[in-house]
């Protein structure tokens, strides 16, 4: 008597975890109309390809058991012959079966190609994302030139809106892939891509990029916010608003710090005099979700271990550890939170 | 010979060869802090008073003078500080030119260091306070590769800018000489 | 001057010629013309040195030696020396030598060679510019300073190499640093104190601008609100460029002072979307107060260093019936503009050299019409991009002759391969994003001397020269043109078919302005200062290395054989024909 019971035990809470997985980095985070069109194909695709599965399994099955039947010294003749209509019949319906099957596949991965190319006609929003090691720099594109927006590693979108996201790269190949929306698109140095989504349920997603890109290619995440048009539109007017002038004496040391010493070198922060360009925009930095793309939550704590000592976080990445004194850590960090 | 001790002859042989070019590739990611001191300014011709010889090479210099992931942190360091601006791609313009043999201020990674950290007079600027300790070595090693004086299995074998020039593995070695720009 | 169907210069800009030299452009209209006829083309071939001078310096010469009443006056590149030569006596020894004694550090964050385009006299004084943002008035007959002010902040990456402009009472100073992330200005300090009058900035809002009620632009791109903010990214004209390193002009009938502005920065377009107002364009400024009059943007969001600093000459051309007062411009672009300078508005924009960068100009809109294939994008490389970044002609001034009517144009004949990259910015540091080599244009010849019918918008004549022609034009009434090349060979051709008469070897090649004035003892002489240098001569005053094809911005690769064929110097040469 074997023990089937433990069998199904085991397989129990295998499939009750399958029942809860997370939306906000999943294939089948139904939250873009790319990815929603995925889901629908990949439905077909496993209808189709389950119903021949267990066609197939049956049919093994049903010669296994056949051949129990058939006596065991029976020798082939080794002349073969039709002798079996039934068998003839079974084997041209199979054929048709996969005719047709392979057909309808083909059919419905042309349909559901043509709908995403036309779901990403009509863009209203053109975003520039480009890749660097290890950190997303993101520009939303305006007509109005004034009204262009510098940001990074978070990426706020309308829902229901058109995006065309365009894509570059400053060193080697990353790509874009944020599974909850759409599917990857890589962002080639030399090259313009571009993918255009349409994000349908409001949320927060992740993104993952999905080309090693060199040491930390597994710390380099994008944030996705998708709001409402309104509340997008809001958030946006915000970004374009310049850093404060801080009122704490604290926060003051930290700002003459960050604008006139080594931060300023690369970082930018408008309506100051740090200008650089090769790092991630910090004018909001604290209005973020999370630091040094994705790879740490937005805490005091975590600000504090970043400014201190990036390289013990995300080894190998380009902001070097200054090595500050407490004090002033603590007027930087000070500063740093004033930028919401 | 035994085709044990072979075996294990060629092991040991294989492995320290390949064990050699473990420094070429070592990262140093943990910087120093700002503020170590590199040492101040010795031009190629200074006298010692004395003594007769000049300071020995800053023990730094191993770190980063034929080290691969140093001299690449440089070549994207060169283009962000804007190295790139006044200096070109080692043709000079604005600065002089880093690429030929001739060093104001000498051509020793130390030396250089010392530059970039200090400034110097006629338009140098300094990049002490903006730039670690490690980013400006990095720098200086970069800028010895500009004149091929790294070994050449530290180098970059493909030309990244636009003009395609020589790749930094078939750059001449060009031997720090003085400089004879004239003085102001 | 008989007017007849040519262009001519007016009166009032243009007075008659007294045989002094008191400012760069010889008259507020630019002419560069000397009305002086001794020298004819029957007797040029005989002209001789008369003496020589060494100024000391080796950096690129691009001033023109200042005469006024028997003193000569030399204002060098960097130390900006300013030496006063006492004609009157043999040999011309000096009287004096007045030392600014600018920063050092100010040569390393001057984009082009140390230069200095030159001093002005007015009123006993005579007033110059410093590498390192200083104008100094310096009194003509003792050498002692009169005034100094302190305009520029070399920490920004700002310097000053323009040559001022002095008129109603003011000193008109601007500011160079466009490849440095520098805001453009050009102010106006009081002639008797050097205090500041006005300074007109030429990015940012419309209060900075000093655009007011008084703006009427001819072109509705140039109209609207703050344009100098909104056509930027965010914050990004503070740092874009549109400085005023080049020449002006003056209308002394309207009191309207002209200049046009620099590159915005960085030269890497894609990090600065919109139409980058009020950088390479044309404004009219009221001269005692500064505010707008009109402006008209050349070239809206350049993409290859297309600056709009070129020299600004005032003619009258016949126009149907009556005669237009006119600006004639050789602009960096490659365009001939002919422009009405009571508003702005283009009457025609011809090309002058080769070009394929752009398409023409639209003259309803204005707008210069881009090719689309000749766009920069970054991460890729775009060739065969005509005119290159110094344009079909760079800085140095074409001169107009009111006898011939032509306009002496020397200019260059090169094209270039562009590639972006982005661009930091760090203040007191390079602020382009872009790798650039240069080659020679269509024919292979790297300069060209023309000479250009502005009436008829077509070329008389034209010189094929080797190497790009970077030094400034001189013409007489005598009918011989004046100009020098950068390996020395100083020549004086016929004005009227371009026929070489005659041409003297100099120690060092030739960028600077050549000048014609009446010695104590009556003659016509001829006066030249030769110093190679300057962005096309970087690679022999900069002694850089031309392995690397993108050095001084890609020139180094235009000029690998100029080492050979001259080295630096600093001399000043002065002709006569024979007693």
């Amino acid at each position: 008597m074997k023990p089937r019971v433990p069998a199904i035990a085991t397989l129990l809470p295998l499939l009750l975890g399958a029942c809860q997985y997370q939306h906000y980095q999943s294939d089948f985070g139904r939250a873009g109309v790319e990815d929603n069109q995925f889901l629908t194909l990949f439905t077909i695709f496993l209808i189709v390809c389950g119903v021949m599965y267990l066609l197939v399994i049956g049919f093994l099955f049903a010669a296994i058991a056949r051949s129990r039947r058939l006596e065991a010294n029976t020798v082939e003749t080794g002349r073969h012959h039709r002798s079996d209509p039934l068998m003839s019949t079974t084997l041209i319906g199979w054929g048709a079966l996969i005719g047709v099957g392979l057909a309808g596949l083909a059919i419905a991965s042309f349909f559901t190609d043509r709908s995403m190319a036309k779901a990403a006609t009509g863009e209203k929003l053109s975003v520039t994302l480009t890749g660097n090691q290890w950190w997303w720099d993101i520009v939303y594109n305006s007509a109005d030139a004034s009204k262009t927006l510098r940001t990074a590693n978070e990426l706020h979108l309308p829902v229901g809106v058109p995006t065309r996201i365009i894509l570059n790269s400053n060193d080697v190949i990353h790509s874009f892939w944020v599974p909850s929306l759409a599917g990857k698109e890589d962002l080639i140095p030399g090259r313009e891509n571009d993918i255009t989504i349409v994000p349908k349920k409001k949320g927060i997603y992740r993104g993952q990029c999905a080309e090693y890109c060199g040491a930390q290619h597994a710390h380099m995440a994008l944030v996705v916010v998708v709001d409402s048009y309104p509340d997008f539109l809001k958030w946006w007017h915000h970004q374009l608003e310049p850093a404060p002038m801080p009122t704490t004496p604290l926060a003051m040391a930290g700002y003459k710090y960050v604008t006139g010493g080594p931060c300023s070198a690369c970082h930018n922060i408008a309506g100051t005099a740090a200008g650089g360009q090769v790092a991630p925009d910090l004018t909001h930095l604290a209005g973020r979700k999370s630091l040094a793309a994705g790879t740490l939550p937005m805490t005091e704590g975590n600000l504090y271990g970043w400014v201190e000592d990036p390289q013990s976080l995300k080894p190998g990445v380009k902001m070097p550890t200054i090595g500050m004194e407490p004090d002033k850590l603590h007027a930087v960090v000070a500063y740093l939170e004033t930028l919401k | 010979m035994s085709s044990l001790f072979r075996a294990s002859f060629l092991v040991a042989v294989t492995s320290a060869l390949a064990l050699a070019g473990c420094d070429r590739e070592e990262h140093h990611s943990r910087a120093k802090p700002i503020g170590e001191t590199v040492p101040a300014g010795e031009s190629p011709d200074t006298i010692f008073p004395g003594t007769s010889s000049a300071p020995p090479l800053d023990p730094r210099a191993v770190l980063y003078d034929n080290n691969a992931n140093a001299i690449a942190q440089g070549q994207q360091l060169y283009l962000q500080m804007n190295c790139v601006g006044c200096h070109s791609h080692g043709g000079g313009g604005m600065g002089p030119p880093l690429m030929d043999d001739q060093w104001r201020y000498g051509g020793r990674i130390d030396q250089i260091a010392t530059t970039i950290a200090e400034g110097r007079p006629n338009g140098m600027p300094s990049w002490r306070g903006k730039l670690t300790e490690d980013q400006i070595w990095d720098l200086a090693a970069y800028v010895r590769s500009l004149s091929g004086l790294p070994s050449k299995d530290a180098v970059s074998s493909r030309a990244e800018s636009m003009s395609a020039g020589t790749p930094q593995s078939l750059t001449p070695h060009a031997e720090p000489k003085n400089s004879d720009a004239p003085q102001q | 001057m008989p007017a007849g169907n040519h262009a001519v210069a007016p009166a009032a800009a243009a007075p008659a010629d007294d045989g002094n030299w008191v400012m760069p452009g010889k008259n507020y209209a630019a002419t560069r013309f000397s009305a002086l006829n001794q020298i004819t083309p029957a007797n040029v071939s005989k002209l001789a040195l008369a003496f020589t001078f060494s100024t000391a310096t080796t950096k690129g010469f691009e001033a023109p030696p200042l005469v006024v009443n028997g003193t000569m006056y030399v204002i060098t590149p960097f130390p900006n020396y300013l030496y006063a030569l006492d004609l009157t006596k043999p040999g011309a020894p000096a009287k004096w030598v007045f030392k600014p004694k600018p920063a050092a550090a100010s040569q390393g964050v001057a984009c082009c060679d140390v230069v200095n385009r030159g001093a002005v006299y007015d009123s006993g004084r005579i007033f110059f510019n410093t590498l390192d943002g200083q104008t100094f008035a310096v009194d003509a007959n003792s050498g002692k300073m009169a005034w100094h002010a302190q305009l520029g902040d070399i920490q920004k990456g700002e310097t000053i190499t323009m040559a001022p402009l002095v008129a109603a009472g003011k000193v008109l100073v601007g500011n160079s640093g466009g490849e440095m992330g520098v805001r453009g200005w050009l102010a106006a300090l009081d002639e008797g104190s050097g205090k500041l009058a006005w300074k007109a900035y030429n990015t940012g809002p419309d209060k900075d601008v000093l655009i007011g009620s008084r703006f009427k632009p001819f072109y509705a791109m140039d109209r609207g609100k703050d344009l100098g903010v909104s056509s930027w990214p965010p914050d990004a004209w503070k740092i874009g460029g549109a400085t005023t390193w080049g020449w002006l002009a003056y209308d002394p009938e309207t009191k309207l002072v002209f200049y046009g502005t620099s590159n915005p920065g960085p030269w890497n377009a894609d990090q600065r979307p919109g139409d980058n107002k009020w950088s390479a364009g044309l404004f009219a400024r009221d001269v005692s107060t500064g505010e707008a009059v009109w402006h008209y943007q050349t070239t809206p969001h350049d993409l290859f260093d297309y600056d709009d600093v070129n020299e600004i000459i005032l003619a009258d051309i016949p126009w149907g019936n009556a005669r237009r007062p006119v600006l004639l411009r050789p602009d960096r672009n490659g365009y001939f503009y002919v422009i009405d300078r009571r508003t702005g508005q283009v009457l025609s924009a011809t090309p002058y050299g080769f070009i394929n960068s752009t398409r023409g100009v639209d003259l309803k809109s204005g707008r210069l019409i881009y090719v689309a294939d000749k766009e920069p994008k970054a991460g890729r490389v775009t060739r065969d991009i005509c005119p290159a970044s110094p344009g079909a002609k760079d800085w140095n001034p074409a001169a107009f002759s009111p006898v011939t009517g032509l306009v002496y144009i020397p200019h260059n004949n090169l094209c270039m391969d562009f590639s972006g990259m982005e661009a930091n910015y760090i203040s007191g540091t390079p602020y382009v994003g872009a790798d650039v080599k240069m080659y020679a244009g269509p024919g292979g010849n790297r300069g060209v001397l023309t000479a250009w019918d502005p009436v008829n918008r077509r070329p008389a004549w034209e010189i094929k020269e080797d190497l790009p022609l970077w030094s400034p034009a001189l013409a007489t009434a005598g009918n011989v043109v004046f100009y020098g090349t950068m390996d020395g060979w100083f020549k004086a051709v016929d004005a009227r078919n371009g026929k070489l008469l005659w041409q003297f070897k100099a120690g060092s090649g030739i960028i600077g302005q050549p000048i014609s004035y009446r010695g104590p003892d009556g003659r016509q002489y001829i006066a030249v200062i030769a110093g190679v240098g300057g962005w096309a001569g970087a690679i022999v005053s900069g002694q850089m290395d031309p392995h690397d094809p993108t050095g001084a911005l890609g020139f180094a690769n235009a000029m690998k054989d100029l080492p050979m064929k001259t080295t630096a110097g600093g001399m000043l040469y002065v002709f006569t024909l024979p007693r």
